[in-house]
């Protein structure tokens, strides 16, 4: 059941990102590129 | 015993406000800095009888300045001589079209109801959704400290109101001005003071776009340059004792058992302190004047990782004529789109065209005490510049791009400006970092998107080294004169609870 959600959660999340226009895709991708960085940055 | 109890790196507006509230609490603080005068990025330089702004040309939110001199026994009116900037500012659109937006709310309303009616009615209510966000942050969010988990919890449960602004911090600037205003003309008037958060309007975070409503709260600009205000902060820190010393360059912090206890000079000498605030740029401070070897691994990851602002070439003007324009500021600006595409296929391609957009600052015209009689000051702050150009260097293309700068304003913004310049100078993003040891000449420091913001930005109070605390640009609440001021604020309630 929770794998089922998660992949739900995964397709809308994939589909709403693919309708966004570019420059919100690209606000998106920044943000998301720098997600790795957050708990170092924290520890700062 | 230490030699002080205080040492700050850097006069910066972050480092003078800090040091003269600690001075002012009895504590023995001495400032040093590096260059030849004080106030970093908000400075002031004289060429040829022409005084011009190195950086800041203008401060907005003066209250929150305020409230660091209201600490220090006095009133920012009765330190810094200050001249209101109405109208805000004149906007040049790409087609030519000009507005005029001045200070009273009604009065901006009037002029974009002219281009459109129904844009004029969402002023309103533009202004109202951004005035409740600013009286929430104000004293909620750019004068508290930011530090951890619980701060932000602390921050949202003493101002709740601030939890209904948080889409903004989701949103894009460029999102939150389309959700306000729908003609293209009026969103391009509201464009350029995306990049007072150094980002074009489709990466800065949607609350940067309060700005072209702040801004009717009172633009100032400080007579005799925006040194006044840093020069004030001194002033008054002198008064408790406080030490600044120039031409003095900082090459290490020491630290011993993870501790800061003092710092080492470029000349070798040591001079040992308590505490150790840094004014600098943080990713510099750590990594070069402190040192990897003392960080923890996750905090050297995190530091590594903050990339620096934008930067951006200025060019100082001195002219022997009364030029045409029609206030403090101009705007010269293009569509947000246009913007946007400038960063991605220019800025980040390290391309710098000379057709550019950006702020004309027409500082004479509010102080005539800058320049020789009869003659003007006009500082043109132009869009981002990458650090360094493709196939060749700032140095090389300087004289070319003053000419052709100089004669593109001519003709599109500033008529007769080519005949009447007296002193040109223009300062790359290679001087910025020579003059000020800012690297690649960041303007704001580090960058200011949401993952740089709040608990993500280098904290004030070190989570790596015990007795070292950050001011200015680098820390919360960010770049700009007044935001650096709150830093100075936020550090000083820090150290006095914890110090
Ligand atoms: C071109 C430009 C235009 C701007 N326009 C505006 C504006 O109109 N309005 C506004 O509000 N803000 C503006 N800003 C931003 C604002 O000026 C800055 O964010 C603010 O002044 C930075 O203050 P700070 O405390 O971070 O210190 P900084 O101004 O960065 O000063 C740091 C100081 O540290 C010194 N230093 C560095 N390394 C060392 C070392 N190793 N040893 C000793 N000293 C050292 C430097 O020489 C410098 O004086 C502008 C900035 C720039 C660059």
């Amino acid at each position: 059941m929770k794998s089922i959600l998660a992949i739900i959660i995964l397709l809308a999340g994939f589909l709403g990102f693919k309708n966004l226009r570019d420059s919100k895709k690209r606000f998106f991708k920044e943000l998301l590129r720098q997600v790795p960085y957050l708990i170092p940055r924290y520890f700062v | 015993m230490a030699d002080y109890d205080v040492l700050i790196i850097g006069a910066g507006c972050g480092g003078l406000s800090v040091g003269s509230l600690l001075a002012k609490k009895g504590r023995k603080v001495l400032i040093i800095e590096q260059s030849d005068r004080i106030g970093g990025c908000c400075s002031t330089f004289e060429k040829d009888g022409f005084l011009f702004d190195l950086g800041a040309s203008l401060i907005e939110d003066a209250e929150v300045i305020n409230w660091a001199f209201e600490r220090l026994g006095t009133t920012l009116w009765k330190e810094v001589d200050l001249v209101a900037c109405d109208p805000v500012y004149t906007v040049i659109l790409k087609d030519g079209t000009k507005i005029k937006y001045p200070i009273s709310s009604e009065g901006t309303a009037q002029a974009i109801s002219k281009i459109s009616p129904e844009d004029g009615k969402r002023w309103f209510e533009y202004a109202k959704h951004m005035q409740g966000f600013l009286d929430a942050a104000f004293k909620g969010f750019f004068t508290a400290p930011v530090n951890t988990v619980a701060d932000m919890v602390k921050m949202f449960a003493r101002t709740p109101a601030l939890l209904k602004y948080g889409p903004m911090f989701a949103a894009s600037y460029q999102d939150v001005i389309e959700k306000y205003f729908k003609d293209e003309r009026i969103r391009e008037s509201l464009s350029y003071q995306t990049f007072y958060g150094g980002l074009p309007p489709e990466l800065c975070p949607g609350y940067i776009a309060m700005i072209p409503w702040s801004e009717h709260d009172g633009i100032h600009y400080s007579k005799g340059g925006m040194i006044g205000i840093p020069e004030a902060f001194m002033r008054c820190g002198k008064k408790f004792g406080m030490e600044v010393k120039l031409n003095t360059l900082v090459k290490k912090v020491i630290i011993k058992d993870k501790k800061a206890v003092g710092v080492a000079l470029s000349d070798g000498t040591e001079i040992t302190s308590d505490l150790v605030i840094s004014d600098i740029n943080a990713k510099k401070l750590y990594l070069d004047l402190i040192g990897e070897e003392h960080l923890p691994r996750l905090a050297l990851i995190g530091v590594k990782s903050y990339e620096y602002s934008m930067a951006t070439p200025m060019f100082y003007l001195g002219v022997d004529y009364e030029p045409p324009l029609e206030g403090h500021h101009t705007l010269m600006t293009v569509p947000m789109e246009e913007m946007s595409d400038y960063w991605w296929n220019q800025y980040k391609k390290n391309q710098y065209p000379h057709e550019q957009f950006g702020i004309i600052s027409w500082t004479s015209g509010s102080d005539p005490s800058l320049a020789p009689k009869g003659s003007h000051v006009i500082i043109l702050t132009l869009a981002p510049g990458p650090y360094k150009l493709n196939g060749t260097t700032w140095d090389k293309e300087k004289p070319v791009l003053m000419e052709r700068i100089i004669e593109y304003m001519s003709k599109k913004y500033i008529p007769g400006l080519a005949d009447h310049v007296k002193v040109a100078m223009l300062s790359t993003p290679v001087d910025f970092e020579k003059r000020l040891l800012s690297p690649e000449g960041a303007i704001y420091a580090l960058r200011q998107d949401v993952p740089h913001t709040t608990i993500f930005r280098p904290a004030a109070k070190s989570k790596s080294i015990k007795g070292l605390y950050l001011v200015g640009a680098s820390t919360h609440p960010g770049g700009g004169v007044p935001t650096t001021i709150a830093s100075g604020m936020i550090a000083e309630d820090l150290i006095e609870k914890y110090e």
